[in-house]
C-alpha cells in the first residue's frame, strides 16, 4: 500500500510521505456477575502527506484503493498549509523489541485465563470488582519519495480492573492498569493486586485541620498527572505557538538537580516503543531535562521545519487526524530512597496515590488545583488512614524546585515510567 | 449493501446476531493565529458485528475490511461461543422495522469545495484578531461529516440512514498587562447552509468576551444563589442524564437513582429525548434497530426512568428507550444520552432575578467534568446578581458537588426553554463519542458553593 501511494504521487509533487498502520485487537471483560465479553477489532488505516509548491496537505481514509487517497490529497494540496517539509533520507534504524510471539498468539482463552485468577485475586465481600484483558497486534509501514521505506510490528498486552467499593465510607471506584508488549509477568500482576489492597484497605481518617501547606509524597500515577504542565511544555509545538514557559530557557537550571526525564522510544517492550518515527525519522532517546536543566523539546518534522531545528523523531500520525508531535516513553530517573525514606519528610503530610487533573485548566502556566481522591494521611512515617475531599493546588514546575526526595521504586504505568517523588510546600485543601 | 448485511446475519450461528456498516466522510480546517495549520479530507468504513446466545456472552468484531461481511458475523459468533457466560444475556423485546432514511441531504457539504470552507475560517479568524490589538491568539476549527450508515439484524430489522453534520470551534485569547483570558465559542448544525451563516455573530462575539473578561474581577468564594443560563443548564443536564441515567449498565451502581428516588423539587422534570426534530442525537432507531423515544427520567423531582439498550432493558425489567448508541466505527451500543433537556417551567430571567440579593449569574460554561457522582463547573462568562439586577462581569467562577446535590439544589425553572446549538460530543471512555444536544431554560440553583478557580 505504501509503495502504490508513493507512486500514485510521484511526478505530481515535489515529496510525499506515507504511513499505514494496520492493527488487531483483542479486549475480553469480566464483569462482577460473571458475565464474559469478547470483542474483536481489526482495522487498517492509510496516511498521506504531499508536498509541492511551499504547501502541504494530508489525508486519510480506510479505503485501500490508493488511487482516492492520492487523489483526495491532491485536490487538498492548494488549501493546505504553508510550508516546506525535507523529508529524511534512509537510514540505518536501531534495534528495538516491539513485539512478544507470546503476547501476540494470545487468543480469547488465554486472556480469560488470565483474568479469573485476577478477579479471584481482587476480590472480596465490600468490592464489586470487573476486570479486562487486551490484546492488541499491529503493522505500521513507513515511507517516503526519498526512498525510506520500513517496517515493524508492535503487540501490546495489557490487563486492568475498575473496583467498585460498597458501604458506609466506601473509597471512590479504583481503576488500575498495567501494559506492555510482552505478557503480564506474576509480579505485575501480583504489584496491581497489592495496590489495589494498599489503596482500599486504608480506613477514611478524621483530616482534622490539615489544611495548608506540606509535604507531600506523589506516588507513580500521581506523578504522571502532576507533570502533564511538564509534559505539554515540552512539546515543541508549543514551544512554537510561544505558549511554553520553557521557551528559550535551553540549558538553563530550571528544577531541581535530581530530576531528570528522557523520552525513549528504544526502550524494550513498552508501548511507545518503536525503530523509526511517523514521519520516518529513526528513533533515538531523547534527553529532554538533564539534572535540572532543559536539554530539548520534542519535535517532527513539521515543528523543526518551522521553528528551524531538527526533528526529535517524535512524530506521530493519528487516525483521522493531522500528523501531531508527542511523546514515545516518558522516563523520569529514579533516586535511591525506600518507601521508609519516602514517608519519613511526611510529619505530617500526604501520600498521594492518584490524582485527577480537574475540569480543562491550561497546563501550560504549570498552575494547577487537583482533587486528590485518592490520599493519605501520614504521620511518623504512618500511613493513618485515607483523606476525604482533598484538593492539592500549586505550580507544577515551582515543585520542581522543591524536591525533597526521589524513590527507587520506578514503576511503569503505560508507556511512563516514574518513581514516586515528595515535594514540599504542596497546597492541601480539605473541604 | 443490503442484500449483503441481511445475507451476513440469516446464517449466523447464534440466536442472535447484528451487523452495522458505516462510511464516514470528513474535512477539517484549522486556521491558527491567521495561518491555516490544517486542510483535509479523510474517508473511513468499517463496522461491527456482534452475535449472542443464551448461553453465551457477546462475540463482537470490529472491522475495516467490508468486502466480506459473512466471515465477520461468523467470527463474531465463535467469539461468543468462548465467552461463556455464568448469566445468560437477555435482549428485551423490540417493534422489527425496516428504514430506509438515505435521503439526498440538503447542503451536502461533500459537494462544497474546502476552498470556501477555508474562507470560512479564514475569515474568522481575521475577525478576531482585527477586533483588539490584545486578542494575542486565536484558532478556528471548521469541520463537517456525512455518515452513511447500514444495519442488519438476525431478527430481520434494516436501517439505511444518511446525516450530515457541521461544526465550527472558535477560541480567541486575549492578553494585558499579565492577565491572559479564553473565551470559546461552538455551533453546530446539520449543514454549513444559511444556519452557519447565523450562527456566525455569535461565534465572532468570543473576541469582545475575552476582552471584557480582562476586565473582570474573580469571583468571590462563598455560597451564592446561582443562575444558570440556558446553555450552562442544559450542559448541567446532559451531565446528569447521561452519568446518573445510565444505572442499568453492568458494573453501575444501581442505586446511585433508583427508580421512585425524590431528587429535586417538583418543577425539575429531566429526560432525553432522540425523537426530538433535527438534533445532533435524534435518529428514528438506535444503533440497534430500536425504535428511539422520549425518556422522561426525573418527573416532578422523581425518578421515573433510565437509558437502556435491549441488554439492559430486559436485565432490569424496563422498555428498551432507543438510547443504545455506539461511540465509534467499532463500538458496540451502549446506554447513552442524544438530546437532554430540562424541562421549561413558567416565568422569565426577571422572575428568577427577582429577589436575589446577592448571586451569580453563568451565562457559559468552558469545562463540566464528571468524577464518581461529582461534578465541576468552570464558568466562562459570569456575572454578579446583587438586588435583583445582573451587575459587573466575574471570573473564575468553579461550582462543585455531587449532581444529585445539584439537583436538590434547583428551586426555581423558567419557561425559556431552548436546545442549545453548541458541538457537544459526550465522551465515555472505551464506548466512545457521540454527539449530543441537550437543552434546559435558565435555572435558579440556591445555596450553591461557589469556588475560584483556575484559569
Amino acid at each position: 500500500m505504501i509503495e502504490r501511494l508513493l507512486h500514485a504521487v510521484a511526478g505530481r509533487v515535489a515529496a510525499a510521505d506515507a504511513v499505514a498502520k494496520a492493527d488487531d485487537t483483542l479486549t475480553v471483560s469480566l464483569d462482577d456477575e460473571g458475565r464474559v465479553t469478547v470483542t474483536a477489532s481489526r482495522s487498517e488505516v492509510s496516511h498521506l502527506r504531499i508536498a509541492g509548491d511551499g504547501k502541504v496537505a494530508v489525508a486519510s481514509s480506510t479505503d485501500p484503493s490508493p488511487l482516492a487517497l492520492a487523489e483526495q490529497a491532491l485536490a487538498d494540496l492548494p488549501e493546505g498549509e504553508d510550508l516546506t517539509l525535507h523529508f529524511p533520507a534512509p537510514a540505518p534504524l536501531p534495534g528495538v523489541m516491539t513485539r512478544s510471539p507470546q503476547a501476540a498468539a494470545a487468543g480469547p482463552e488465554t486472556l480469560l485465563s488470565m483474568l479469573r485468577p485476577l478477579a479471584g485475586r481482587l476480590a472480596r465481600t465490600n468490592r464489586r470488582v470487573e476486570v479486562w484483558a487486551e490484546r492488541s497486534l499491529g503493522l505500521v509501514r513507513v515511507g517516503n519519495t526519498r526512498g525510506v521505506l520500513a517496517e515493524y510490528e508492535v503487540s501490546t498486552i495489557g490487563i486492568g480492573t475498575m473496583i467498585e467499593s460498597i458501604g458506609a465510607g466506601a473509597a471512590p471506584p479504583c481503576r488500575l492498569h498495567v501494559a506492555g508488549a510482552t505478557m503480564p509477568s506474576m509480579v505485575e500482576v501480583e504489584t496491581l493486586v497489592t495496590e489495589a489492597d494498599r489503596r482500599l484497605a486504608p480506613p477514611p481518617v478524621e483530616s482534622g485541620a490539615l489544611s495548608g501547606r506540606m509535604p507531600v509524597c506523589f506516588a507513580p500515577r500521581a506523578l504522571a498527572i502532576l507533570l502533564l504542565p511538564l509534559r505539554a511544555a515540552l512539546l515543541g509545538h508549543e514551544a512554537l505557538l510561544g505558549r511554553s514557559p520553557l521557551r528559550g530557557r535551553r540549558g538553563e537550571p530550571l528544577f531541581d538537580r535530581r530530576f531528570s526525564l528522557v523520552d525513549d522510544a528504544l526502550v524494550p517492550a513498552r508501548p511507545g516503543s518503536r525503530p523509526i518515527d511517523d514521519d520516518g525519522v529513526p528513533s533515538r532517546r531523547v534527553d529532554l531535562v538533564v539534572e535540572g536543566r532543559l536539554a530539548a523539546m520534542a519535535a517532527d518534522l513539521r515543528i523543526g521545519a518551522l521553528a528551524g531545528v531538527p526533528s526529535t523523531g517524535n512524530a506521530w500520525r493519528q487516525a483521522f487526524g493531522p500528523p501531531r508531535v508527542g511523546f514515545t516513553n516518558l522516563l523520569v530517573r529514579a533516586g535511591d530512597g525506600d518507601r521508609a525514606a519516602l514517608l519519613a519528610p511526611l510529619a505530617p503530610g500526604l501520600l498521594v496515590e492518584d490524582l485527577e487533573w480537574g475540569p480543562g485548566p491550561n497546563p501550560l502556566p504549570g498552575a494547577f488545583m487537583a482533587r486528590a481522591p485518592w490520599a493519605y494521611l501520614v504521620e511518623q512515617g504512618e500511613v493513618r488512614g485515607r483523606v476525604e475531599s482533598v484538593s492539592l493546588t500549586g505550580n507544577a514546575f515551582d515543585l520542581l524546585g522543591r524536591v525533597v526526595a526521589i524513590g527507587s521504586d520506578a514503576t511503569w504505568v503505560g508507556s511512563w515510567c516514574a518513581p514516586s517523588m515528595v515535594f514540599d510546600g504542596v497546597g492541601v485543601v480539605v473541604r | 449493501m443490503k442484500e449483503r448485511l441481511l445475507a451476513a446475519v440469516s446464517g449466523a450461528r447464534s440466536s442472535y446476531a447484528e451487523i452495522r456498516v458505516r462510511r464516514v466522510w470528513s474535512s477539517s480546517v484549522l486556521v491558527r493565529n491567521r495561518a491555516v495549520e490544517v486542510a483535509g479530507s479523510a474517508t473511513r468504513i468499517g463496522g461491527v458485528a456482534r452475535a449472542v446466545s443464551p448461553d453465551t456472552g457477546w462475540g463482537v468484531v470490529g472491522f475495516t475490511e467490508v468486502d466480506r461481511l459473512e466471515p465477520q458475523v461468523s467470527l463474531a459468533a465463535d467469539l461468543a461461543a468462548a465467552a461463556v457466560n455464568r448469566r445468560p444475556v437477555l435482549l428485551a423485546p423490540i417493534p422489527i422495522r425496516q428504514l430506509e432514511l438515505a435521503d439526498v441531504l440538503q447542503d451536502d457539504p461533500r459537494a462544497t469545495p474546502l476552498s470556501a470552507k477555508r474562507a470560512i475560517a479564514d475569515r474568522l479568524s481575521a475577525v478576531i484578531h482585527d477586533f483588539d490589538r490584545r486578542i494575542v491568539e486565536s484558532r478556528v476549527l471548521y469541520r463537517d461529516d456525512v455518515v452513511e450508515t447500514w444495519l442488519a439484524t438476525s431478527e430481520g430489522a434494516w436501517l439505511h440512514e444518511t446525516r450530515g453534520e457541521t461544526s465550527l470551534s472558535v477560541l480567541a485569547v486575549a492578553r494585558e498587562a499579565g492577565n491572559l483570558e479564553r473565551v470559546l465559542g461552538t455551533w453546530s448544525g446539520k449543514s454549513a447552509g444559511p444556519a452557519l451563516d447565523g450562527a456566525l455573530p455569535a461565534l465572532e462575539s468570543v473576541a469582545p468576551k475575552a476582552i471584557e473578561r480582562l476586565h473582570a474581577v474573580p469571583v468571590r468564594p462563598g455560597r451564592y444563589t446561582v443562575i444558570l443560563d440556558p446553555a450552562a443548564a442544559a450542559c448541567v443536564a446532559h451531565r446528569i442524564v447521561a452519568h446518573l441515567g445510565r444505572t442499568t449498565l453492568p458494573g453501575a451502581d444501581p442505586d446511585a437513582l433508583p427508580l421512585g428516588l425524590r431528587v429535586g423539587p417538583e418543577c425539575l422534570t429531566l429526560g432525553d429525548d432522540p425523537t426530538a426534530e433535527g438534533l445532533r442525537g435524534s435518529a428514528a432507531c438506535d444503533d440497534e434497530g430500536t425504535p428511539t423515544r422520549r425518556t422522561i427520567l426525573v418527573q416532578n423531582g422523581v425518578v421515573t426512568g433510565h437509558l437502556t439498550t435491549r441488554e439492559t432493558a430486559a436485565r432490569t425489567h424496563l422498555a428498551p428507550s432507543g438510547h443504545g448508541r455506539a461511540g465509534s466505527l467499532h463500538a458496540a451500543p451502549a446506554p447513552r444520552a442524544a438530546n437532554s433537556f430540562l424541562a421549561q417551567g413558567a416565568g422569565t430571567l426577571e422572575d428568577l432575578l427577582r429577589g436575589v440579593g446577592s448571586g451569580v449569574y453563568v451565562s457559559d460554561l468552558l469545562a463540566a467534568e464528571e468524577s464518581g457522582g461529582n461534578l465541576t463547573l468552570r464558568a466562562g462568562s459570569s456575572r454578579a446578581i446583587r438586588n435583583g439586577s445582573l451587575a459587573e462581569p466575574v471570573k473564575g467562577v468553579q461550582l462543585e458537588g455531587s449532581m444529585l446535590s445539584l439537583l436538590g439544589r434547583v428551586e426555581a425553572v423558567a419557561g425559556d426553554f431552548t436546545w442549545d446549538s453548541s458541538a457537544t460530543r459526550c465522551r465515555d471512555g472505551a464506548a466512545g463519542v457521540v454527539s449530543v444536544t441537550a437543552g434546559a431554560p435558565h435555572v435558579r440553583l440556591m445555596d450553591v458553593p461557589v469556588s475560584e478557580g483556575m484559569p
